[in-house]
């Protein structure tokens, strides 16, 4: 009885971790492409102008990326701690 | 939906910038003051102006090529930040833009009264409204009557109605007061109506102010000067631009104090006066478009900014060809 109970609670807490590391990874992803947008739209406004602002408009494009990162870090410490 | 507005602004703000950015510098004005006319135009063969000069130098020579290539590099610039715009953006962009169809209408008009033939006339076209070069063209082959036919039912048929039986100067400035009645009224969301409608009132306060001070100086009577304002004034209401109709010019030159647009103290050159408030009109549209960066302000300082451009440019050339000293042909020019 008690060995059945510990199993569904461990399963239970593996259950929520996962959807945990799934909303890390997808809440920031979400977050980071609406950041995004507007910086993509201008980068794009600008190399369209003047193919000099490629590299320049790649790096500014990417730089809301990083909080994917931090969801990813944060999921995966999910994943293997529990 | 606001991301994708926002992303819309961000696109056309950041292209505007960059054509912003290939707009000549003070410094290139003054390189430019102190060559000679062939000079100027080998110089502006190596800016954004080189096609247009290409084109067309089999055709012109001297200030007219320039005027030319001017004018054409103009309507290409307009047409194009139209055609880029999207959402919003384009909707107010090819509003502002009508001002252009206004100033086609007045120059076919007035071609058409003084029988130009159609070549002189299409030179002064700035196809960068909602009319075509095409349509222009044809709107120019027509006699006048079936032109204000053609436009019924348009913002300019009322003014175009009183052709034949008012001046011209009448027309024209009905034709203004319908383009920026229109302006006025165009339908954004809030914001977005919000700050275009007060660009437009300020541009209006601009234009009604130096109505004022150029009518008084030819000495015209108070109605004649109340029947050429614009309504719909930011600071300058009607109310007020009635008022100041009414007095002495050394009197409206005191009631303008604390204006907006007023930081001239005395009034010696009513030209130097004009270019002065020019200048503080640039200065306070820059200070609004960098207040809302994500806004059609940017785009509207780049299509104030590049006319400006082009004016300079023809004052210079034309100075130029015509041996001008150069100290008077800067005191001419708009250079901030």
């Amino acid at each position: 009885m008690v060995e059945t109970a510990l199993i569904e609670s461990e399963a239970f807490i593996k259950g929520c971790a996962a959807i945990g590391a799934g909303l890390a990874v997808g809440l920031a992803g979400i977050g980071a492409g609406a950041g995004e947008s507007g910086i993509g739209a201008a980068a794009v406004g600008a190399i369209a102008e003047d193919r000099g602002f490629l590299g320049l408009g790649l790096l500014f494009t990417v730089i809301p990326e990083t909080i994917v990162i931090f969801g990813l870090v944060i999921s995966l410490i999910l994943m293997f701690a529990y | 939906m606001i991301s994708r507005t926002k992303a819309a602004y961000a696109y056309i703000v950041a292209r505007t910038k960059v054509m912003k950015s290939k707009l000549l510098k003070p410094e290139d004005f003054r390189k430019l003051l102190n060559m000679s006319f062939d000079e100027v135009m080998r110089f502006l063969e190596e800016t954004e102006y080189k096609k247009e000069i290409d084109e067309m130098a089999y055709k012109f020579s001297g200030p007219k090529l320039l005027d030319y290539a001017l004018f054409s590099n103009l309507a290409k610039t307009y047409r194009k930040i139209y055609t880029v715009s999207f959402g919003d953006a384009k909707i107010l962009i090819g509003q502002y833009l009508r001002r252009w169809d206004v100033w086609n209408l007045i120059n076919i008009i007035r071609g058409k009264n003084a029988n130009l033939p159609a070549e002189i006339v299409e030179e002064t076209l700035v196809p960068a409204g909602e009319f075509s070069f095409e349509i222009l063209h044809s709107m120019f082959s027509k006699e006048l009557n079936e032109l204000i036919k053609e436009l019924e039912g348009t913002i300019y048929s009322e003014a175009l109605s009183k052709i034949g039986s008012a001046p011209m100067n009448l027309i024209e400035d009905e034709l203004w007061k319908a383009y920026y009645k229109a302006l006025l009224s165009v339908k954004a969301n809030d914001f977005e109506s919000r700050v275009f409608t007060n660009f437009v009132r300020m541009e209006i306060d601009l234009r009604n102010i130096k109505t004022i001070l150029r009518l008084k100086a030819e000495g015209d009577t108070a109605e004649e000067i109340i029947a050429r304002i614009v309504p719909g004034g930011y600071e300058l209401t009607e109310e007020e631009a009635r008022k100041l109709a009414t007095m002495s010019f050394e009197e409206i030159i005191k009631s303008l104090e604390g204006f907006w647009f007023w930081k001239i103290s005395t009034i010696q050159d009513l030209g130097r006066a004009e270019i002065e408030l020019d200048k503080i009109w640039i200065e306070a549209i820059a200070r609004r478009a960098g207040n809302y960066p994500l806004s059609v302000l940017p785009v509207l300082q780049y299509i104030v900014l590049k006319k400006v451009e082009v004016d300079d440019l023809r004052i210079l050339g034309w100075g130029k060809w015509h041996g001008i000293p150069n100290e008077e042909i800067e005191k001419e020019m708009v250079i901030i």
